[in-house]
């Protein structure tokens, strides 16, 4: 029986010494025996593995979770970036349309002010032969006025001709009876 | 075994934690109870060179079945690796 050995050794008499003198001693291991007060049951080791156990699991799942958390922070930088420059890219985009429309709309304003330009030339030219065809239109009004009032003096003239050479022919009647 | 060693104490605290830490660390028990009498007049004047002897003298002045007790001893310790 080897001095330093397990519980088959001398140690039982120097724990049985120590419970029978100490019993009571301190509580702690050992239940509700105050002769056993101070040792460990089986349910102190079970529990105290337990508890053991317990721990390593949660920091397991803390070293896990701060894993996760890191994880999750790199995704969420990168996922980000990957944002920010889709942004940046979509905002190249769309000024550059924003520039193309606009060279459109010169364009267009150009060729607007082009036919503007054109129907004002033409509007001047119908303009100018409407002006026109009023005048002929004038100018053969009075014309036709001119020969309808000449056509009367002729015919005024004619008739104070005759009315004359009526008028002596009826003077001269009684002496040509 | 580290762990069931801090378990006891490391040989701190309880009296009965020392003298587990103690055996766990593979010190002798006669070694062990000389140097716990030291701080303890209870143990003061025991002869612990035959530890059996000195457990059935503090059993007989106590009044206690030393077998019985050591069976409650045996009984409510883990088996150790």
């Amino acid at each position: 029986m080897g001095e330093s050995s397990g519980m088959g050794s001398e140690w039982i008499f120097a724990f049985l010494i120590i419970a029978v003198i100490f019993g009571g001693f301190g509580g702690g291991f050992g239940g509700n025996n105050a002769a056993m007060a101070g040792f460990a049951t089986m349910a102190d080791v079970n529990a105290s593995n337990a508890a053991q156990t317990s721990q390593l699991n949660q920091q397991s799942i803390l070293l896990s979770s701060e894993r996760n958390n890191y994880e999750t922070a790199r995704v969420v930088t990168q996922q980000t970036e990957s944002l920010m420059n889709q942004n940046n890219t979509n905002l190249i985009n769309a000024i550059q349309g924003f520039n193309n429309i606009g060279q459109q709309i010169m364009n267009q304003t150009n060729v607007l002010g082009s036919k503007l330009d054109q129907l004002g030339f033409n509007m001047e030219q119908c303009c100018c032969s409407i002006k026109t065809l009023i005048k002929d239109n004038q100018i053969a009004e009075l014309t036709n006025q001119l020969n309808n009032a000449n056509n009367i003096a002729v015919n005024s003239a004619q008739s104070q001709y005759l009315l004359g050479q009526m008028g002596k022919w009826v003077a001269n009647a009684s002496a040509t009876a | 075994m580290n762990s069931l060693l801090n378990m006891f104490g490391g040989g701190k605290g309880n009296i009965m934690m020392q003298a587990f830490g103690a055996m766990m660390r593979g010190e002798s028990p006669k070694t062990f109870m000389q140097g716990l009498a030291k701080n303890h007049p209870q143990l003061q004047g025991m002869n612990f060179d035959n530890l059996q002897s000195a457990a059935q003298d503090v059993c007989n002045k106590n009044g206690v079945d030393m077998n019985q007790k050591m069976n409650e001893i045996q009984s409510q310790f883990p088996k150790m690796p």
